[in-house]
């Protein structure tokens, strides 16, 4: 049982990271993005009180590991800001395989949805398709 | 015309083939690694976990209740704990529907955040949180429950208390074991383990092909019930 606290306190240590000022951008950024997820709250979607802010780079992606649970839906919300002109969302598994999702994208501002089959880790990309390096803001959503 | 036609159908074919054919994408492992891990994104919410148990069927949310805790206690690292710990029962308080001990959970809540020096912006929070509970807003109280811990850790980064946000979400998720175990423990369904568990397997080391029974799942509530009661041990506060 002592493993399995450790499994736990690794975990945790891990993953808390501290936070770092956000630029002018990256709130509009992610004022866009609450904008995209607030459309998957009509359909029972909660937004969660959480978001992730960078800069994606042409040929490049920001990439964040998240820890989804079977049975629940989740809408991964992304807006950026210009130059970047035209943004994707994928999702993989633990992996690194990609997933099917259903997609939405409208230039700057792009989303994935997926109900995951099993429990357990999973990456979101967010890929610069169009455009020159800009930031992004990723929030998601679930029900 | 004839020509242009097989041409047509042969580069029909040989898309379709390719599409069938196509591997879906694939992140090599050195990148997934370098993957950023954030404490807002990838460690979900009791929320989100006991959305998902509940998907199989109805959960007897109240028989999770536990007594109140102290909340005079004076070693930090076991107020973050607690204060943690509070607030799994908000998000329990908030799924069994219960308003009474929304906001009685609310209240401990901000006591134990004042005690870490957190509470000027908490108040508000906690005038929210009895709004919502009286008023039967549940979403949006859940919302709420999400905002404070967020607001708790990010003041306490402020301060340059990582190892308390870390012991927050520590204090969170053990009695968040113990609720879900307990729930699993009260109303054992083998299928619905094996569809909703297979990742907590993972965490608590049970074999990876295999779904828990029930004897391990008492197991796993019995080891964190013992971690509560540390926990909240009024003796061991200095």
């Amino acid at each position: 049982m002592k493993r399995c606290l450790l499994i736990f306190l690794s975990l945790f240590v891990a993953v808390c990271i501290p936070a770092r000022a956000e630029t002018d951008a990256e709130v509009q950024a992610r004022k866009g993005t609450l904008d995209l997820a607030g459309a998957f709250s009509n359909d029972g979607f909660k937004i969660r009180d959480g978001h992730w802010c960078g800069a994606v780079k042409p040929h490049d992606h920001a990439l964040i590991a998240v820890n989804l649970y079977a049975g629940n839906q989740y809408w991964f919300s992304v807006g950026a800001n210009e130059p970047a002109k035209k943004i994707a969302v994928s999702v993989y598994d633990e992996t690194g395989k990609q997933v099917t999702t259903e997609d939405y994208n409208a230039g700057e501002k792009a989303a994935a949805g997926f109900a995951p089959a099993n429990s357990g880790q999973y990456f979101v990309s967010i890929d610069l398709v169009e455009g020159q390096a800009g930031s992004f803001c990723l929030v998601y959503s679930y029900k | 015309m004839i020509r242009l036609a097989r041409l047509g159908a042969i580069g029909l074919i040989a898309s379709v083939l390719a599409a069938i054919g196509a591997e879906p994408a694939r992140l090599p492992a050195d990148q997934l690694a370098k993957a950023v891990r954030s404490d807002s994104i990838s460690i979900p919410t009791p929320g989100e976990l006991f959305a998902a148990l509940e998907k199989p069927g109805k959960t007897d949310w109240s028989g999770q209740y536990r007594g109140p805790i102290p909340v005079t206690y004076r070693n930090r690292a076991q107020i973050a704990l607690n204060l943690g710990g509070l607030i799994a029962d908000g998000f329990v308080a908030v799924e069994a529907k219960d308003s009474q001990q929304v906001k009685n959970i609310g209240s401990d809540i901000i006591k134990l955040a004042k005690a870490l020096g957190v509470s000027q912006n908490l108040l508000s929070r906690g005038n929210s949180i009895n709004e919502f509970a009286e008023n039967n807003e549940w979403d949006t109280l859940q919302e709420e429950l999400e905002a404070t811990q967020n607001e708790v850790k990010s003041s306490m980064q402020s301060h340059s208390d990582q190892d308390l946000v870390i012991l927050v979400s520590l204090g969170g998720w053990i009695r968040g074991t113990q609720v879900v175990s307990g729930a699993i423990m009260h109303n054992y369904d083998e299928r619905s383990v094996s569809e909703q568990l297979p990742g907590i397997e993972k965490l608590v080391s049970f074999p990876a092909d295999k779904a828990p029974s029930l004897d391990e799942v008492r197991k796993v509530n019995e080891a964190v019930g013992k971690v509560m009661e540390e926990i909240e041990n009024k003796a061991v506060a200095k």
